[in-house]
């Protein structure tokens, strides 16, 4: 069975600013979005070897007080990349 | 004040060489005036360590850019490294081939265009004669070919009574959106020329009410960062905030809080040296490929103690004592101070509304900045 792992776009660049913050910046459109340092964090795992199950796993490694629903959350960010073109997916056979 | 982890922008001058000599360039005779261009593939390994430090904007001034035989070489280096960029120019090397390039890339934010007159004898008594022609056609081939651009009015003692003419032929006549203003600082050429360049008194007040009433007229379509249509709306701004009408909150007030370009980016020089800015082009910090670029912009003295200038008011300077703008003034330029007193942490004299006062000024009716 196919397994569709998400893979960050390699143009788009991530600039870490001030603290744990960042944006993504995309050089084609100029377009740039904010990044919470989960929103860093989950971006750091799109490298099309982690599932967004094993990237929320890795979340609750790291993280303290990682809330129950947070795999959803993760799916919506990682869709909304993908909506934007940030973001595709690399399948594994 | 937070610092970012690494410049977002950096400016450079990609060439110290020009086709023009402008009787007010900022460039010649001044530190930035540093002598041979780097060959490309120094400009490229360069950009190899932006990329690698996120860096998203480059800068491309001099010197005029389009005179460099390798620019596309250079602005591909660019694109492969994930940044846009912008050029700063005269106009008159501009080629339909060139444009055409431009656009290709789809990472060139704009092209800046100077263009000072609305008809030669304005634009030609600083940039040398037929260089408006040529300016003009170099605008118009690039916005024939799609390429985004931008202008910027240089205001001087030749031009200051063709300033209807020039909203005129740029808003109506070619219809850009908008255009920039400024006014020749007296750095590089222009200290030189200053007699023959520079705005009079009597030139400032003319510009500052011309520029205001040309902004209501088109709708708000002329800016200014610096220059008498900036200076119009910032003395006004002071006026209002002594006189109890007006808060004025960012940037700090009564402090050295003019300019905050270095807590954003850094510039190059031509002959690779890094600087503050490219009007500070005097306080080398390293150079490019040698040295570290995140060490430098972290760490070096000279760029920290630049950041704490914010911290200095008003008050310790003799030039400001007795004046009751001081709790409303940020200082303005450094590049500007340092040209005219030789102090970065000095107030600029250039920009002072006492002094202007002092010398028969005065602020244009406050009605046109309605």
């Amino acid at each position: 069975m196919d397994v569709k792992n998400p893979i960050a776009n390699p143009l788009i660049v991530l600039r870490e600013e001030f603290d744990d913050w960042a944006i993504l910046f995309d050089p084609d459109t100029g377009n740039a979005f904010g990044l919470n340092p989960t929103g860093v964090f989950i971006w750091k795992l799109l490298d099309g070897k982690h599932d967004t199950d094993a990237i929320v796993g890795r979340l609750r490694e790291e993280a303290e007080d990682v809330p129950e629903d947070a795999g959803e959350h993760a799916r919506q960010f990682i869709a909304s990349l993908e909506q934007q073109g940030l973001v595709g997916y690399e399948v594994q056979t | 004040m937070q610092l970012m982890r690494t410049p977002k922008k950096i400016d450079i001058d990609i060439t110290n060489r020009c086709n023009l000599r402008c009787r007010y360039c900022y460039h010649y005779e001044s530190a930035g005036d540093a002598g041979g261009d780097l060959p490309a593939s120094e400009w490229l390994r360069f950009f190899e360590e932006l990329n690698r430090l996120a860096v998203t904007e480059v800068t491309m001034a001099g010197g005029e850019p389009f005179i460099r035989e390798d620019l596309k070489e250079i602005i591909g280096g660019i694109v492969r490294n994930r940044m846009r960029f912008q050029i700063l120019s005269n106009g008159t090397l501009i080629t339909d081939d060139m444009a055409d390039f431009l656009v290709s890339t789809k990472r060139c934010n704009y092209v800046q265009v100077s263009i000072d007159g609305s008809v030669p004898d304005s634009h030609d008594a600083m940039r040398g004669k037929g260089s408006f022609s040529k300016a003009l056609q170099g605008l118009m081939t690039l916005r024939r070919r799609g390429v985004r651009t931008a202008v910027r009015v240089t205001i001087h003692r030749k031009n200051v009574r063709d300033l209807e003419g020039i909203a005129k032929l740029l808003l109506e006549d070619i219809g850009l959106s908008s255009f920039g203003t400024n006014s020749a600082g007296a750095i590089g050429l222009c200290r030189k020329n200053a007699e023959m360049v520079q705005l009079t008194t009597e030139d400032r007040i003319l510009a500052m009410g011309t520029l205001l009433r040309l902004t209501k007229k088109y709708d708000g379509r002329i800016n200014a960062m610096a220059g008498p249509l900036a200076e119009a709306r910032g003395w006004w701004d002071m006026e209002e905030a002594r006189n109890g009408k007006k808060e004025l909150t960012a940037p700090k007030r009564g402090y050295l809080t003019g300019c905050g370009c270095y807590r954003e980016h850094l510039a190059v020089r031509a002959d690779g040296v890094i600087t503050p800015c490219t009007m500070l082009s005097h306080i080398e910090l390293g150079r490019i490929n040698r040295d570290d670029l995140v060490t430098v912009w972290r760490d070096h003295e000279a760029l920290n103690a630049l950041r704490r200038r914010q911290e200095i008011p008003l008050s310790r300077f003799s030039f400001c004592e007795g004046c009751s703008y001081l709790n409303y003034c940020t200082g303005s330029c450094p590049g500007l101070s340092y040209a005219l007193t030789g102090e970065v942490n000095h107030p600029s004299p250039d920009s002072c509304l006492r002094k202007f006062l002092a010398e028969g000024g005065r602020l244009p009716d406050r009605a046109l900045l309605c």
